[in-house]
């Protein structure tokens, strides 16, 4: 499942790509810093807020189910934690926002971790229904224990600024990425990656597999969490047990099948498609997107397991076969 | 006259080949038996020719004609049918339901009272046993469900994977005189087998699989007195310290 | 102490257990014979429950009868269904089967979800017969018809599932092909075929059970994942390949939720399925009746 996302191809064109690739990141990644200096539209902004928020759980996602090869569909909980968390520190307790945002996600790992222990003890599809099952209690607990609608006071609402909410986004989201990227060139990946592999080869190694995956696992959890006190942030109310819903899980899921599973790309690639489509499509014709991104995501999963990433490095891969044959032809 | 025919199969698992180009015959009333140290593709030549793994060159021929397109079913429809390696009985099912459900195919479905009646009296101890479940059954009453449960589709050869495997001598001896019964009775055949002499004295001709490719053939007798048989698999260094004893 | 409203909430516990049972059964019956995990299944129940609506708004026929129409329908669904979309995940081993056919059931469910809300809305509906308000009252509790009527209707379709795979050509080579496939072809069984017919078999008793939802209860897109879940707990509770066991355990799931609400209040009653199924799966992961 994992596109290394390196080409197979010899010669100076390889030595280009390995130089070119840091100037083409920045190259991507500075426009968006200086976004909200040239507009004032919130459309953009809040558009653009929200492929970070999206980018940002699907990385989180991807570094349990991608990297340590768990599917967890109960992804939306830790989400849930930390915008609780978040929210009540700062809005209740009056501490410093980036403050209660970093304790959220620290909220968000330590339930991670007590989750994981109870969770991990069961294997493949039993985990998968079984974080599902364990999500959707959280859920209701939530919704019956907070059913009412959780407003910020008037005093924050009227210096209500998109500005920092963008900026905070789009930190998070490069957070996620560069941990993300960094991940494969620390020693624990290997472990992790073996555990993904085979669990019983990698235990003979002498590899602990539940302290491999927790350790994923808390990572996963700390940024969703911090994507949890980032929506916490930005809505002026919402329903806590919406923080709870299954559809963040869902969308994650969604995101980085399509973006390509696995790999550093595919959960910023899906997670803008993602946004993309549905808010152009949402004008349009409702919720069509969803049978879009149901079709897709099946798509994906019988014939394209690496998602629009793989099906980058084919076409890719093909042109440069093409290009190559004309040059000595 | 029935006769099998696989020609130059070649039979491969992903991307690698276990058969290279491997060729047998088998016809109306013989009693053939494939002999080969493990791994040689035995194994993988009886499953081409019940129709679970098709080979990627060659043909497998039925009374001339090619049948290695069909799927198992289908042969078994056609009297083709393999008792598998480790008899793979439905152990959640009763010895009577396992017997019923060899006789899926259409033609043996309407014969079942007549078939069981001849399973019953080839193997007694199955009647015993009628509502017990498979899986409880002893090694060797397993084998002889097994083959019960084969004669139930009414095969006009009967293909078995090493049926001695883990069962004692005197049980695959019993088994043996079954199968020279049932040739009797006019049904052919094929049997690979680990039990090198055993089987030599029970079949017609031998076919030797060595490392996927047929490496002799001839009747059974000539393979049995053939040097490199009598040192590979009957433990012998010289012919004539030949015969029951083994040195 | 006053039993009265005790005996009562049991007593409806006992008639959504059938239908959590029917709903089970449902799903126990593809996943038993191919492995395949299809978490669309209450997305079928949606659709059998809509289907029941639209014949009754339209042709006024009661859902009950109109079962021998929903039932085939349904079969034919699941029989499309399986050639086009699950036949694909046939060739994997068991654990990718597994994981590609609750993923590719996922994307299945959003589907079906959305193409509802564009076919039907997205409001609930539920079908009211003449009868609906009637029932019989025995020392004080009542039993509505519609609630008795489906209870019996998914006790029928169960043992009537339960013979035809006990005792018939077709149902034992079924059993036989989930528990050997290789086996099962060599005794002639054509195994793709029993694949399909035993998917479709699902999808039908879904649509059964869709047409039971639709009397007692609500229909709208959003239900599947609800009566998914519920289908898998009940499947977990009762073990794999247990066709009665997972009736039962249904019926067992119905009366702990209507108990439970005296422990935790009403409000959790859902919590305590789920957290009982977490608890079934670390303790006992081959459920309470199943083999393996």
């Amino acid at each position: 499942m994992l596109a290394t996302g390196r080409l197979l191809e010899r010669g100076e064109y390889q030595r280009w790509i390995r130089l070119a690739r840091p100037a083409i990141v920045g190259l991507l990644i500075a426009p968006t810093l200086l976004v909200p200096q040239f507009t004032d539209r919130r459309d953009t902004l809040n558009l653009l807020f929200l492929v970070y928020l999206y980018v940002s759980m699907a990385q989180s996602w991807n570094i349990l189910a991608g990297y340590a090869g768990q599917i967890n569909l109960g992804h939306a909980a830790f989400f849930g934690v930390g915008a609780w968390a978040t929210r009540g520190l700062w809005t209740d307790e009056s501490v410093p926002f980036l403050v209660a945002f970093f304790l959220g996600g620290l909220a968000a790992m330590l339930f991670a971790l007590v989750f994981g222990l109870i969770t991990f003890r069961l294997r493949g599809v039993y985990f998968a229904i079984g974080t599902l099952a364990l999500a959707e209690a959280m859920r209701i607990t939530v919704a019956n224990l907070l059913p009412n609608i959780e407003t910020l006071p008037g005093p924050t609402i009227a210096r209500y600024d998109l500005e920092p909410r963008y900026y905070l986004a789009l930190g998070l989201m490069l957070f996620v990425s560069a941990t993300v990227w960094l991940l494969p060139r620390t020693r624990i990946s290997l472990g992790i990656l073996a555990v993904r592999e085979d669990e019983a080869a990698a235990e003979a190694c002498g590899v602990n597999p539940l302290l491999h995956k927790l350790v994923a696992l808390a990572l996963s959890s700390f940024f969703a969490g911090l994507a949890g006190g980032t929506f916490a942030y930005y809505h002026v109310s919402y329903y806590p047990s919406f923080t709870f819903s299954p559809v963040w899980t869902f969308d994650a899921v969604l995101a980085t099948f399509i973006g390509g599973i696995g790999t550093l790309a595919g959960p910023i690639v899906g997670g803008t498609f993602f946004i993309w489509v549905r808010e152009r499509l949402a004008v349009s014709l409702v919720d069509v997107h969803q049978i879009i991104f149901g079709s897709l995501f099946i798509l994906v999963v019988l014939l394209l397991p690496g998602g629009l990433v793989e099906g980058w490095h084919r076409v890719h891969r093909l042109a440069l076969r093409l290009l190559s044959r004309t040059k000595e032809g | 006259m029935l006769e099998l025919e696989a020609s130059e199969i070649y039979v491969a698992y992903g991307d690698l080949t276990a058969l290279w180009g491997a060729s047998l015959k088998v016809h109306q009333g013989e009693i053939v038996v494939l002999i080969g140290p493990n791994g040689a593709g035995k194994t993988t030549l009886m499953r081409a020719l019940a129709g679970l793994q098709p080979p990627y060159r060659g043909r497998i021929l039925l009374d001339g004609t090619p049948v290695h397109q069909l799927r198992a079913h289908q042969l078994v429809e056609r009297g083709i049918v393999l008792i598998p390696e480790g008899r793979r009985l439905f152990g959640g099912m009763s010895v009577i339901e396992n017997l019923t459900m060899g006789a899926y195919a259409a033609s043996a479905r309407k014969q079942v009272p007549q078939s069981l009646d001849r399973v019953y009296s080839i193997f007694p101890v199955l009647a015993e046993r009628a509502q017990q479940q498979a899986g409880t059954l002893s090694g060797g009453q397993q084998q002889m469900l097994a083959i019960g449960r084969a004669l139930m589709a009414q095969p006009r050869i009967l293909m078995l994977d090493e049926p001695s495997l883990g069962l004692a001598p005197i049980v695959v001896s019993n088994i043996f005189d079954v199968l020279r019964q049932i040739n009797a009775e006019g049904v052919t055949i094929l049997l690979a087998e680990q039990n090198a002499r055993m089987a030599l004295e029970l079949a017609h001709r031998a076919y030797i699989l060595e490392e996927g490719r047929v490496s002799s053939e001839g009747p059974a007798q000539e393979i049995l007195q053939t040097d490199h048989v009598r040192r590979a698999y009957l433990g012998q260094v010289s012919p004539l310290a030949g015969g029951p004893t083994e040195p | 102490m006053n039993l009265e409203p005790v005996i009562q909430n049991l007593v409806f516990g006992l008639f959504v257990g059938g239908l959590y049972g029917i709903a089970a059964v449902g799903l126990s019956l593809a996943f038993g014979v191919q492995k395949v995990l299809n978490v669309a299944h209450g997305s079928l129940i949606m659709l059998g429950g809509y289907v029941s609506f639209w014949i009754f708004t339209w042709y006024g026929i009661d859902p009950f009868l109109a079962i021998f129409i929903t039932a085939p329908l349904l079969f034919a669904f699941g029989v499309a269904l399986h050639l086009g979309l699950f036949r694909f995940v046939t060739r994997l081993g068991e654990e990718d089967r597994i994981k590609n056919s609750l993923l590719i059931s996922f994307g299945l469910t959003l589907i079906l979800e959305n193409v509802a809300i564009k076919l039907w809305t997205a409001d609930e509906r539920a079908v009211t017969t003449s009868y609906a308000g009637d029932g019989l009252t025995i020392e004080g509790i009542a039993f509505p018809y519609t609630r008795v009527a489906s209870l019996i209707v998914a006790a029928i379709c169960v043992f009537a599932l339960y013979a035809f795979l006990n005792r018939t050509f077709a149902g034992k080579a079924i059993r036989a092909t989930s528990e050997d496939w290789e086996a099962a072809s060599l005794m002639g069984i054509n195994v793709q075929r029993t694949y399909v017919i035993a998917f479709a078999i699902g999808t039908a008793l879904a649509g059964i059970a869709g047409a039971l939802v639709s009397v007692s209860y609500l229909i709208a897109p959003g239900i599947g994942l609800t009566w998914t879940l519920k289908a898998l707990v009940v499947v977990v509770l009762a073990g794999m390949g247990s066709i009665l066991g997972a009736f039962a355990a249904g019926i067992l799931l119905g009366l702990a939720e209507a108990l439970s609400i005296y422990l935790v209040g009403a409000a959790y009653r859902e919590v305590v399925g789920l957290v009982l199924f977490v608890l079934v799966l670390l303790v006992r992961p081959q459920g309470l009746f199943g083999r393996r």
